[in-house]
């Protein structure tokens, strides 16, 4: 089996780059994979296990694409990560694995700043959501009315990154729910996977933090810090808890809005409290979670992804504060803490007070995610779930051909037939391409 | 009977299908059948516009005509043999080759298109599927035979096609020249030939008839044998008349032809008539089925040394290129390639 994988690679600063990178040596026992990158930095580490090569969506050697058995392609929610990987996606099919399933900053990314051409964007809008969404997607654009966040809850364009798979690959049940029915394409939910390698020790156990009053707790938070983090909704709560000097808050990743963020930590008072380390190395983040006690994983809104940041958590067997939505919502209450949207301020304070007096709970919270991590995530079983889509995919890949050809077929004779005649037609024709 | 022959026409281009279409035709008709050729415009390019194609023929209706039925429907070539009739028997010609022996051949276009795999695969899964519904399935060769078991699982007889006007052909005293008529393209391999000849050690000398697939093939095969110096050892003659056709078969010394994986071959058969022997390569496809190495011909490797070593010897022993080619005729005749019993086998 040869497989053609589009994705971020290390260095990039995309977990999806990080899951490649982690699942390779599983997968490239299963299929000899070639790994597209449109850029020409990656790790070399990869090629222990695959070809690496650079493409530019405008010049693909399709030959190289028809000669492998399947390509797969990675989408998430960014274009400056999967803008050229859509493209390529769309003029040569093949199994999709979606990251998130509300994508509309990726093609608003694409359509305004790289292609420069809002009238696409329009014209996808009106497609996949009529007149209303093409209405709401001119106000948006002339900035008149909405912002990006009501549009994408609103008009997630999940479709638009499906609409031309073989098979798609979700790691939420949520996001099943959503594509199962959307098409005619096979469709499998498989939990993001995550090896969890042994891990050693925690340097300090989360008993003796409780019988001591000085001994600092240890808060991690990680990733790309943008407003959907609720790093400011956690200053606020952390500013506003009494027993704040227990705990030190440590930021590890790119951060939207460094000097807001700077500005209001002096503002509250949290300078000595909070320390924002930036991006750091893979080895750096692995150490600061090792020494860890609880990590905050907040997100609202979601793009309906699967957080592999939560899984990172839960290798370290680290108890963790989740948000309560969408996939991290569906998790098990033993495995997290949860946080309430309406009420997040409330919410982190009691879990921080309950984190110095219950730390037995919170010490069993994260044995639990890692019990989960190693029962749920294994890569093994989603590299074997990914197999079976790639053959269901194959077996489905002449279909798509004539679906898209009753569709052309469709289109055609709408435009010249009168209804009557067309509905007539419609069924003969829907026949012999079934036939077909 | 009422008999159509459903084919497929690529305009301005014309060849041995368009041929054999005719000869089935005025054989059926000879046979006191009412026959008709049905020829269906064919255009592969872009791919997707195959799949178009694939549905027009499948959205005929040839079960009648003029209110009255067509008893037989005998499909010759993708995808006009789709073409729906309660009575069809298939003489397959040939698949959609670019989806089948030539996807990842430099020949091949398919493999080329963004979409070509799936493409590649629509077709392979509607000739699946439609194929079998035939009464009855042959193929013009055991070559095309073995394509359509080996890709799609389909066993079909094969039956050779007569030689159009076979009486025609005769064989007269050898000239100073090997004979190569086909239409000049890439898979017919006239640049091989030109190859091979300028390596060649005899005087050897080629007259190549045909007209180009394409007028800028013309020019850049006239501008190679410049390149390698054989422009004065070539001719080229063009499209010929049937009777310039049965006179250069019949002065050559030898006929030479070494496509790549030819469904038939009708110029090996048509060289055997004329009693001359057949140069050929071992990736011919068709034509080895008939040529017999050092009795009716040679097959060379398809390198430009190993043809001219066959060229050569051609040229320079006489004696049993003639022996070949009257053992070449004695086995054509042998074979019973008739119309008659064409006729007789398709309608059975």
């Amino acid at each position: 089996m040869k497989l053609n994988w589009f994705s971020p690679l290390p260095p990039a600063k995309s977990e999806i780059a990080h899951y490649t990178a982690r699942l390779l040596p599983v997968l490239a026992a299963h299929a000899e994979i070639t790994l597209w990158s449109d850029r020409t930095e990656f790790d070399t580490e990869l090629k222990k296990y695959a070809e690496v090569r650079c493409y530019r969506p405008e010049h693909i050697p399709w030959v190289d694409l028809n000669r492998s058995d399947m390509c797969v392609y990675h989408m998430g929610n960014s274009a400056h990560f999967h803008s050229s990987i859509w493209q390529v996606s769309r003029r040569h099919p093949g199994v999709v694995i979606l990251h998130d399933t509300s994508l509309h900053h990726l093609f608003v990314e694409f359509y305004w700043d790289q292609l420069e051409d809002p009238h696409q964007y329009l014209a996808q809008m009106e497609y996949y959501y009529g007149e209303a969404g093409r209405r709401d997607a001119s106000e948006f654009y002339m900035g008149t009315a909405h912002d990006i966040y009501y549009m994408a809850k609103q008009y997630p364009l999940t479709l638009l990154a499906v609409g031309n798979a073989l098979g798609v690959l979700v790691h939420t049940q949520g996001a099943f729910e959503i594509i199962k029915h959307a098409g005619c394409q096979p469709v499998a939910y498989a939990p993001l996977p995550f090896a969890g390698e042994p891990r050693p020790p925690r340097h300090q156990s989360l008993k003796s933090l409780s019988e001591s009053n000085v001994a600092l707790c240890r808060l991690i938070v990680f990733g790309f810090i943008g407003d959907n983090r609720r790093l400011d909704t956690l200053l606020d709560a952390l500013a506003g808890l009494p027993a704040r000097n227990r705990f030190h808050l440590n930021v590890y990743g790119q951060i939207s809005n460094e000097d807001s963020l700077r500005a209001k930590i002096y503002a509250l008072g949290l300078d000595e409290l909070v320390t924002l380390h930036g991006f750091v190395t893979e080895a750096e983040l692995d150490a600061a979670l090792a020494t860890a006690h609880l990590a905050i994983n907040l997100r609202y809104p979601s793009m309906g992804e699967a957080s592999a940041s939560q899984l990172r958590i839960w290798s370290y067997a680290l108890p963790s504060l989740v948000t309560q939505v969408d996939w991290y919502a569906t998790l098990p209450d033993d495995a997290v803490a949860f946080v309430r949207v309406e009420h997040e301020v409330e919410d982190i304070q009691a879990h921080l007070n309950a984190f110095l007096n219950e730390p037995a709970r919170f010490d069993a919270m994260g044995k639990r995610g890692r019990q989960l991590l190693e029962e749920h995530h294994a890569p093994e079983t989603y590299v074997q779930s990914l197999m079976n889509v790639v053959a269901a995919a194959q077996d489905y890949r002449p279909h798509a051909a004539f679906f898209k050809l009753a569709q052309k077929t469709g289109q055609d004779m709408s435009e010249w037939m009168t209804p009557a005649a067309f509905d007539r037609a419609r069924e003969k024709v829907a026949g012999e391409i079934a036939a077909l | 009977m009422r008999i159509l022959i459903a084919t497929t026409q690529v305009p301005f281009v014309s060849g041995g299908a368009e041929t054999l279409a005719q000869g089935l035709c005025d054989a059926l008709r000879f046979a006191g059948h009412e026959a008709e050729i049905v020829a269906v415009p064919f255009k592969w390019y872009p791919p997707e516009t195959i799949l178009d194609h694939m549905l027009a023929c499948r959205l005929l209706d040839l079960t009648e005509s003029a209110g009255t039925n067509v008893d037989l429907l005998i499909g010759l070539k993708f995808p006009a043999y789709l073409i729906p009739h309660p009575n069809k028997v298939l003489w397959i010609l040939h698949q959609h080759r670019a989806a089948y022996e030539l996807w990842e051949h430099p020949l091949g276009d398919l493999i080329h298109a963004p979409d070509g795999v799936q493409i590649r695969d629509a077709i392979r899964h509607a000739d699946r599927q439609i194929i079998p519904d035939a009464k009855a399935i042959f193929a013009l060769s055991r070559n095309v035979a073995e394509r359509l078991e080996r890709f799609c699982g389909i066993q079909a007889t094969p039956l050779y096609a007569p030689v159009p006007h076979a009486e025609k052909f005769y064989c007269a005293s050898a000239e100073e020249y090997l004979f190569y008529p086909s239409r000049l393209s890439r898979a017919k391999r006239q640049s091989l030939v030109l190859e091979a000849l300028s390596l060649c050690r005899q005087s050897v000398r080629v007259r190549f008839a045909g007209a180009a697939e394409q007028p800028a093939y013309l020019e850049e095969i006239r501008t190679e044998a410049e390149r390698l110096g054989v422009h004065e050892r070539v001719e080229w003659l063009g499209t010929v008349t049937e009777e310039d056709k049965w006179r250069l078969y019949a002065h050559a010394l030898g006929v030479i032809f070494p496509p790549v994986d030819e469904d038939y071959g009708y110029v090996t058969l048509e060289a055997m008539l004329s009693a001359k022997p057949v140069i050929t390569c071992a990736d011919s496809g068709g034509t080895l089925e008939f040529v017999r190495p050092e009795e009716s011909g040679l097959i060379a490797e398809p390198t430009p040394e190993s043809l001219a070593a066959a060229m050569d010897y051609v040229w320079e022993n006489r004696n049993h290129a003639k022996l070949w080619g009257e053992a070449g005729r004695r086995h054509y005749h042998n074979l019973n390639v008739t119309w008659p019993e064409t006729v007789r086998r398709l309608l059975s």
